[in-house]
């Protein structure tokens, strides 16, 4: 993932209308040799339309679609190297599971005898070993993602395009397979684009992550970039509940490198890791429900920390969850391992206190506010 | 509490046993008079026809069917029967499945237009464009003469292309149907495998859509065997099983030979209906599940754009033309000849009457046949009765089976007691009721499918009897499927040809039959006249049936009655 690398594929401002209505308002985003991409998002924010612009299924309206240096945006699929998997497999289902995967290699008229150690082949790597004459609908759900995966990879295209390929499976396979998706990807290297509206699902799966939403890119980067720095607040909500708590940055102590924040519930005393935030900004604090911890209200005071009340509870095991009330605000607070620490009752009081080690987005800088 | 009851039980009287006995049985009694009405007006005629053919002065007799196999005449007539049924289901399939490609893939702007021309026939009687190919290619037509071509419409090609234009809508429909239900993703898949478009089509369309063509076509070649009024106009000195049978009982009055001819003609209906219903049944490829991304148009690669144009935009214009003809056929006096505007044609009070008597004759069977038909699927639906499976085939078959047939049946059934109705109206009501009956049961179990038998389970649950639950929760949600019954009974009788012109008596004409007529005298006029009168009856039924279908779902207008 070196800046100097040339990328597998590069989008470069891409815009496309379905009649008025403009679903992608220019993308640009590069994706390396190897590197698994995720295009996530909530439904109707373009990111299938975005993966069928790169497969040749649609056109874009504007920009291009550069695949290893060369323009691919007007070519038609057929003279793409890129193989898509569709979020329904669309396995032929007049052939059997051979004939599907040889498909592609056939048009190529390779050697009858090339394509069947070709299709052997794909067959292993994806575990199918032996049920090459089964016909389609005599297999499972999970072997038909499976085949359609293998017709895809047949021709070693330089990228493979997946559509929502476990959303037909159920909670459990959907595990086994991204599981299996990514070892095979890993194995081979290939370059790959996976779309899903799941962000659990994208975290797990991805080198980064392409958020997109209401057809524009709210951020690139690795799961750790957007989980823990989010670029604005709806990326910090798509992945994970969050807690937003408004406040004024009060001062900045260069030597200890804290930040100080004036909340509504009180000065919060943070690390001071952006260099962007300055005083005088307005923010918004990102507060993972997993990073509060709760106490007893009496006992030693802490910095960084709230009186407020327990105004419900939800105990699941490993996780107890909380919702605590100051005056009118609320926070929720996860308490993961609860087994054996203090549990909190209704109407409880509490102590609630942050982390220091807290994300900060800018709402308002001080300097445009002169 | 008991007490209380009881005595209520006896306070309410006869009428609380009354009601209590039909809230038991009222399926029963419903289920037992279907069975009675379907013996009687259906498998009764049919039945008739059989022994007929094998009944002779001296009992029981091959007879007949030997001289059917011995005259020349009748197995040429049985051999252009078969010629002409698959020749039309040949070109049918091949025309149906370029209009429905170019309808579901082709350029938007030809999309429309085309969808258009190809559901047009079904706007009017078959026999329609015998008319209008006379009009044109007749041998004072307005093609003929213009081009000075000395062709005979009174022909093979004739017939063949009248047959292929009157059931272009019933190959169009399915075959539209199967090319719509096809995953997208699947032609796309195979273009980002590397397919070109023949390649898609050859090796991924066709094959996936072949179960469908395959049914298409055979009901296409159930039809045209059937169907009386094109080979009965155009078919010079060709002998058609269906017109011989009509020639042998108003010619020569010969029952046993209609019979065989009708018995001969019965075999493949009869063979491909079940075929078609229990065989093919369910076969094809079900869809896996996932959405079907809503394809953009692409463009078409010109290989096959350009062909598939070549073949269905002129059968597109030989619809509009035969509409044209028949427009303009009624309001001059000989199209081509004598281009004077007249009106005579359009105010013939002979025609009136005809129109009038078809509308007094669909009127009543689109009545009967809507309750009966409504019923029908309500007891189908939801009765528990052993039987069951054999009431729906029977309700079924009239579709399947060739008017000419049922037509014999039903003159030789209800001509002496008990059921004597030779000669009045009822004879050809029932008759259309029994035919078309398919169309209303069909529209009634499917909308029985979508409302869960729990709704009437609720409603049980809340206190309501059968009967209240019958009049007040089942009525209502079938009224839709009623209604549609009621107007394709009604749109079919209008059009019906093949079955009346066996019932109808002197002075009592119907439009089909007068058209047939006056054609077959060449008073081109008045039959292009009345058969505008039908067409105009008939869109604006088929309008009120599209405007139901839209408003409820309903899925019907997929069948075409011969």
């Amino acid at each position: 993932m070196q800046a100097t690398q040339t990328p597998m594929l590069e989008l470069r401002d891409v815009y496309k209308s379905f009649g008025d209505v403009e679903v992608l308002k220019g993308i640009s985003a590069k994706i390396d040799k190897g590197e698994l991409l995720t295009f996530v998002g909530p439904s109707g924010c373009g990111k299938t339309t975005l993966l069928r612009i790169v497969g040749g299924f649609t056109t874009a309206t504007s920009g291009q679609v550069i695949l290893d240096g060369e323009d691919i945006g007007k070519l038609p699929p057929n003279m793409r190297n890129t193989k898509m998997v569709f979020q329904s497999y669309a396995l032929f289902p007049h052939m059997n599971v051979r004939k599907n995967i040889g498909f592609g290699l056939k048009l190529q008229k390779w050697p009858r005898e090339k394509i069947e150690t070709r299709v052997d082949e794909l067959l292993a790597l994806v575990h199918m070993e032996g049920l090459g004459e089964r016909t389609i609908d005599r297999i499972s759900g999970g072997q038909q993602q499976r085949v359609a995966l293998a017709r895809a990879l047949a021709l070693e295209p330089k990228v493979l395009l997946l559509d929502e390929p476990l959303s037909n499976l159920d909670a459990n396979l959907r595990v086994v397979m991204r599981e299996e998706i990514r070892n095979i990807q890993e194995r081979i290297g290939i370059t790959t684009i996976f779309v899903t509206h799941d962000q659990y699902e994208a975290m797990s799966i991805s080198d980064r992550l392409l958020v997109l939403h209401e057809g524009i890119i709210q951020q690139i980067g690795s799961p750790i970039d957007i989980y823990e720095r989010p670029a604005n607040e709806f990326i910090a909500g798509f992945v994970g509940y969050v807690n937003f708590l408004e406040g004024t940055v009060d001062a900045i102590n260069e030597e200890t490198n804290m930040s100080y924040v004036i909340t509504e519930y009180g000065k919060l005393e943070l690390d001071h890791d952006q260099k962007d935030i300055e005083v005088g900004d307005e923010v918004v604090l990102v507060i993972r429900p997993e990073t509060v911890s709760l106490s007893p209200s009496h006992g030693t005071e802490r910095p960084n920390t709230f009186h407020g009340t327990v105004e419900s509870q939800m105990y699941a095991g490993n996780l107890a969850k909380y919702t605590v009330k100051f005056g009118e605000k609320k926070m929720v607070v996860d308490h993961y391992n609860p087994m054996g620490s203090e549990k909190f009752s209704k109407n409880t009081k509490v102590k609630v206190t942050v982390p220091r080690a807290i994300h900060v987005l800018k709402r308002k800088s001080a300097s445009a506010n002169v | 509490m008991a007490e209380a009851v009881m005595g209520n039980v006896t306070g309410r009287g006869i009428w609380y046993k009354f009601r209590s006995f039909f809230n038991k049985n009222l399926l029963n009694i419903f289920a037992g008079s279907l069975f009675a009405l379907l013996a009687i007006f259906l498998l009764y005629p049919i039945i008739s026809v059989l022994l007929k053919s094998l009944w002779g002065d001296d009992g029981l007799t091959f007879d007949f069917y030997v001289e059917f196999f011995r005259y020349n005449f009748y197995y040429w007539s049985l051999l252009n029967t078969l010629i002409l049924g698959v020749s039309t289901m040949i070109i049918l399939v091949i025309v149906g499945f370029c209009f429905a490609y170019l309808t579901t893939r082709g350029p938007l702007w030809l999309r429309k237009p085309l969808k258009i021309c190809a559901l047009l026939p079904l706007a009017a009687p078959p026999y329609i464009f015998s008319i209008s190919l006379i009009t044109l290619f007749g041998r004072n037509g307005l093609i003929n003469n213009l081009l000075n071509l000395n062709f005979n419409i009174y022909s093979w090609t004739g017939v063949i292309t009248a047959q292929c234009l009157a059931f272009l809508p019933l190959s169009f429909m399915m075959i539209e149907n199967v090319l719509n239900s096809l995953n997208p993703s699947l032609e796309e898949t195979a273009s980002d495998m590397g397919a070109s478009e023949v390649r898609i089509v050859r090796s991924i369309t066709v094959p996936l859509a072949a179960p469908g063509l395959l049914k298409a076509a055979l009901l296409v070649f159930v039809m045209t065997i059937a169907e009386f009024g094109n080979p009965a106009i155009l078919g010079g000195r060709n002998p058609f099983l269906a017109v011989d049978t009509y020639l042998a009982i108003t010619g020569e009055g010969d029952f046993n030979m209609a019979s065989v001819l009708s018995v001969v003609l019965i075999t493949p209906c009869v063979l491909i209906f079940i075929l078609h219903n229990y065989v093919l049944k369910g076969k094809g490829y079900a869809t896996i599940t996932g959405k079907g991304m809503a394809a953009e148009p692409k463009s078409m690669a010109p290989v096959i754009k350009i062909p598939f144009m070549i073949v269905s935009i002129p059968v597109a214009v030989m619809v509009l033309l035969s509409f044209g003809v028949i427009l303009l056929g009624s309001f001059v006096k000989i199209v081509g000849v004598d281009n004077t505007f007249v009106i005579d044609h359009v105010l013939n009070t002979q025609s009136n009457i005809a129109i009038w008597n078809s509308i007094k004759v669909s009127l009543g069977a689109g009545l009967v046949g809507a309750i009966v038909g409504t019923l029908l699927a309500y007891v189908i639906m939801r009765g528990k009765f052993p039987g069951k499976q054999i009431m729906e085939m029977v309700a079924l078959s009239g579709f399947a089976l060739p008017g000419t047939v049922i037509g014999v049946g039903y003159i030789m059934a209800f001509n002496r007691p008990p059921f004597l109705l030779t000669g009045t109206i009822w004879i050809i009501i029932l008759n259309c009721v029994f035919r078309f009956l398919a169309v209303g049961v069909e529209a009634g179990i499917s909308k029985l499918h979508q409302i869960s038998v729990e709704i009437e389970e609720a409603s049980a649950d809340l206190g309501a009897d059968f009967i209240t639950i019958f009049f007040k929760v089942v009525l209502p949600i079938m009224f839709s499927a009623f209604v549609a019954g009621f107007i394709y009974t009604f749109m079919t009788t209008m059009m019906s040809l093949s079955s009346v012109i066996f019932l109808v008596t002197p002075g009592f004409d119907l439009a089909s039959v007068y058209i047939y007529l006056t054609a077959q005298l060449g008073e081109l006029g008045l039959a292009s006249a009345t058969t505008m009168k039908v067409i105009a009856i008939v869109a604006v039924s088929l309008g009120i049936l599209q405007i139901i279908a839209r408003k409820t779902g309903l899925d019907v207008g997929t069948k075409q009655g011969a």
